[in-house]
């Protein structure tokens, strides 16, 4: 079956080596962005409008569940014509720029350090140190397409497109490792993802739009077109099982 | 009139609207994720054990992740309509990403046991 026979030594001291190495370093940078996220600073306002904004946006969503005059009070609250929290909040528009904010500068700084720098710096070793190898052959037939892609350090016109040199393995590893990494780093990206949700359900991420007043206009537009529609009609029904008045079944039988 | 006393269970005008949770939705789709993740990769181990080659590699994937989504079906039993909104997700979420997964270890193992 293979018309080309690999030393087995490869497989011991390239290609399992470049598995592990992708992997463990994954899983380096995972713990490291968590060592240097910072949390964002923003002042009161800020914060004041942006939970105005949530406070908005659920009772939009949810406001079907609510009694009819309970939404209709909170409406009047943001949307009231002269008293209205959207009517009369004035806002200045704060343009930050990134170049003189030293706390951004900081932030991409980090992003930059966490994900470029430890790919170019170890693909460079992998490239260095595991050059010229052919590693595997993936088990289905590809076109010849994929040789630069599948087969870079190895040039070789004769060779069949379904072999993969080293360089290449690393890079099929990084992009296909990924899921892995959610499978097992399932407990700690659970918890980044809830930490998120929390974040998007109380402070919409802490991050403050960059102009309140244009985001309050749209809330407001969103706010004014919406209509209770009150969802848990004849729920008392359903919580006692289904037991009607009388009154009903008398109704019933005389129509039908 | 006797016949005529049939009694309703409950209001019929209501009846059809099932309130979700946001949370626990996308908590389940998260869990449903998971599993066919897992799904894959042990899919991918064992066609590269077995040494499929080309089309039949893929179709055993296809093969398995039907398998995974009748599993859940049948695991969610009738109730599914408790945990999910629609059936549809439990066969197309994560689809291609487990696709990946899956020619990743597929490679991976039948080169470990195959190719040298």
């Amino acid at each position: 079956m293979a018309d080309l026979l690999l030393d087995s030594n490869i497989r011991i001291w390239v290609f399992l080596p470049i598995v592990v190495i992708t992997f463990l370093v994954g899983i380096i940078r995972h713990y490291v962005t968590i060592l240097l996220s910072s949390d964002k600073k923003s002042d009161l306002q800020q914060v004041a409008d942006s939970h105005a904004l949530m406070r908005s946006r659920i009772l939009r969503e949810n406001g079907k569940y609510i009694p009819k005059d309970s939404f209709l009070v909170r409406k009047s609250f943001f949307n009231h014509e002269e008293k209205g929290f959207f009517n009369v909040e004035k806002r200045e528009a704060q343009v930050k720029n990134p170049m003189t904010d030293p706390s951004m500068m900081t932030d991409m700084m980090k992003g930059n350090v966490t994900n470029v720098l430890p790919m170019i710096v170890i693909g460079g070793w992998i490239n260095w140190a595991f050059s010229g190898f052919l590693t595997t052959k993936v088990p289905f037939p590809l076109t010849l397409r994929f040789k630069p892609m599948l087969q870079r350090g190895v040039e070789l016109q004769s060779l069949d497109a379904s072999w993969v040199s080293s360089a290449s393995w690393y890079f099929l590893n990084v992009f296909g490792l990924r899921s892995m990494y959610t499978l097992i780093l399932g407990q700690d990206n659970a918890a980044d993802q809830t930490r998120m949700m929390q974040e998007q359900m109380s402070g919409s991420a802490m991050m403050a739009p960059p102009d309140p007043m244009k985001a309050f206009k749209a809330e407001w537009e969103a706010l004014e077109i919406t209509n209770h529609d009150w969802l848990l009609d004849g729920v008392e029904e359903e919580l006692t099982g289904g037991i009607i008045q009388p009154e009903t079944i008398y109704i019933k039988n005389k129509f039908t | 009139m006797a016949t005529t006393i049939a009694v309703r269970t409950r209001k019929s005008r209501r009846a059809d609207t099932v309130a979700y949770s946001e949370m626990a939705l996308r908590q389940n789709a998260s869990i449903l994720e998971y599993c066919r993740t897992s799904m894959a990769c042990l899919g991918g181990a064992t066609a590269g054990i077995l040494g499929l080659t080309g089309l039949y590699g893929f179709a055993f994937y296809f093969i398995t992740s039907f398998l995974f989504s009748v599993m859940v079906l049948i695991k969610a039993g009738s109730r599914w309509n408790n945990y999910f909104v629609s059936r549809k997700i439990l066969f197309t979420n994560g689809f291609l990403g487990g696709l990946f997964t899956y020619v990743l270890s597929w490679t991976f193992l039948y080169g470990m046991v195959h190719v040298y």
